[in-house]
């Protein structure tokens, strides 16, 4: 899906797209964080049928709604880079890995320099991994250091 | 809509009779202002058409050789004129971020080009034909050509129409009217001096200069102003925003850039956490500063000499409204929007307001030609109401442009 973005000066943001069932949806997004929500006409593609304007809380409600499943899969997927240093949300597979072994056997910090920060296990968030710790498949493990580093971690981690 | 000012001069002659001092006088007359303004505002919001053109019209109806005789407070309220002139500008260029100005600069030059022809041109025609001086000539030039930025947007969200496609047309095509009145409002300065061409020229190039490196400083030190205006206490931001905006527009008066156009770079310098504060704080009093602006323009104007102008006004509100469905039109056409999101773009750039009056008040505060101040407040009582019509009902009216259209040139005259 390709999302089309246009400045509006003085007003905010226009996204658009057009959705598999075909209708074409405009979404814009307001300076002071009010969102319009647009489905547009198919005879005259350039007027909107309706418009739905939502507050910032209405839109997070509505993101939440539409959308609530997907953001841990997209936490997968999640990678930041801060000038040379790299986040990744690592998932141990079912076997393989480390996984059912302790950190120390991976010798992480020593091969690649990166750090395994927390674990997210469930709905849980674990700080401070010791070296004995047991992975578990389906752990979201948090590794940080440089691309490069990140990378072979996560390599080591997944077998 | 005057049934309501109607009974207030009998109220009036009586106040002041009862030996009021002065005091009182202008604090009565003020309050009769402010009550037919806020009762002006709310018919406007119940038919719904903008309040500029009620104000003119409550403007006209006070004052000299009107039914409300205003002169005690009239001192403060052209105070009150100029705060509203720095506020309206000052927060027209809060809207934009000077990224706004470089794309729609970038986008939409042509048809700001074609625009700017196109609309300023019948101004300066019909001013010829009056007979007027090069100066005012150049004036009602300007009056036509801009539109009203302040209507347009409030009408585009009224009417649900942000999202739609041809609507970054018209807001970029409002940017570059903004960014011609920045060059233009300098120019004007040094013209209504009435120095000699040479003079006149190398104060221009002085003025536009100036403009230039403040545009750059603007966008050089956003941050720091910013900063330095900063603060949690809304009293507190009001007031630094407030002081900076008069200073910078004073400053920029004594070197002939004009006020207005100072207060402008200065809101397009303030930006981040201090624009979004100030765009929530800073409208309700550019509403009645703005207010006070127009009515005190219309104040200025006696209604009898309406009559003469009033020809040449609709005329021109006739011939420069096409020449807006033009121009819209042509630049929905080049951006590839449909032939009625064409004909929505021409029609919604049609109502003149704020600017033109803003153009306008400097000739008439200069002197620059006594029928200027009449002649542009019919023009834009006609196109700010009737420009809202055609807004409103743009789909509704029947549109000469049906797809697939050949000549071009047959869409601009029609």
């Amino acid at each position: 899906m390709d999302i089309f973005e246009t400045p509006l000066p003085g007003v905010g943001v226009r996204y658009e797209f057009t959705a598999e069932g075909g209708d074409h949806v405009g979404v814009v997004v307001r300076r002071d964080g009010k969102r319009d929500i647009a489905l547009y006409d198919r005879d005259d593609p350039d007027s909107c049928r309706g418009t739905v304007e939502l507050s910032e809380g209405d839109a997070g409600k509505m993101a939440e709604l539409l959308g609530g499943s997907n953001i841990i899969a997209r936490l997968e997927d999640l990678r930041h880079t801060i000038v040379g240093l790299a986040i990744e949300w690592v998932t141990m597979p079912a076997r393989g890995g480390l996984v059912g072994r302790p950190l120390a056997e991976g010798r992480i910090r020593t091969v690649t320099s990166a750090s395994v920060v927390a674990v997210i296990r469930g709905d849980q968030g674990i700080p401070g991994i010791e070296p004995s710790f047991i992975f578990e498949p389906g752990d979201t493990v948090l590794v940080m250091g440089s691309d490069e580093a990140v990378d072979r971690a996560a390599a080591i981690l997944t077998g | 809509m005057l049934a309501a000012t109607a009974p207030l001069p009998g109220l009036r002659v009586e106040l002041v009779s009862a030996h009021a001092s002065e005091t009182s006088v202008v604090l009565i007359e003020l309050g009769i202002v402010f009550i037919v303004l806020a009762l002006l505002g709310r018919l406007a919001n119940r038919i719904g058409i903008p309040s500029i053109p009620l104000y003119l019209l409550a403007g006209l109806v006070m004052g000299e050789g009107g039914f409300i005789p205003i002169d005690a407070g009239e001192e403060f309220l052209s105070i009150g004129a100029q705060i509203g002139v720095v506020l309206l500008l000052l927060l027209l260029g809060l809207e934009y971020s000077p990224d706004d100005l470089k794309v729609g600069m970038r986008t939409t030059w042509k048809a700001g080009i074609l625009d700017l022809v196109l609309n300023a041109t019948p101004g300066f025609i019909v001013a010829q034909l009056l007979g007027w001086s090069l100066q005012a000539s150049v004036l009602l030039a300007g009056v036509t050509y801009i539109s009203s930025s302040g209507i347009i947007a409030r009408l585009l969200d009224d009417f649900d129409r942000l999202a739609n496609r041809e609507t970054p047309v018209i807001l970029s095509l409002l940017v570059m009217e903004d960014i011609a009145m920045a060059v233009f409002l300098p120019l004007l300065a040094v013209m209504l001096v009435g120095a000699t061409f040479v003079q006149g020229a190398i104060a221009a190039g002085i003025a536009i200069a100036i403009v230039a490196v403040a545009f750059m400083l603007a966008v050089r030190f956003s941050k720091h102003v910013s900063a330095v205006v900063h603060s949690h206490s809304r009293e507190l931001l009001l007031l630094g925003v407030l002081g900076l905006a008069f200073l910078v527009a004073g400053l920029a008066e004594a070197v002939q850039v004009s006020a207005a156009v100072g207060a402008f770079l200065l809101g397009l310098t303030l930006s981040g956490n201090v624009a979004d504060q100030i765009r929530g704080l800073m409208p309700p009093l550019r509403d009645v500063f703005g207010g006070i602006f127009f009515v005190f323009f219309g104040i200025g104007i006696d209604p009898r000499d309406l009559g003469p102008v009033l020809l040449p006004a609709l005329a021109l509100a006739l011939v420069t409204a096409v020449t807006k469905i033009g121009t819209g039109v042509w630049a929905a056409k080049r951006a590839g929007i449909g032939p009625k999101g064409q004909w929505r773009t021409g029609l919604s750039l049609v109502p003149r307001g704020e600017f033109s009056i803003v153009i306008a008040g400097l000739g008439v505060a200069a002197g620059a030609q006594p029928l200027l101040g009449p002649l542009a407040a019919a023009y834009v009582l006609a196109l700010a109401v009737a420009g809202s019509i055609l807004m409103r009902f743009a789909d509704r009216i029947p549109s000469p442009l049906k797809a697939p259209v050949r000549d071009g040139s047959a869409r601009v005259r029609r």
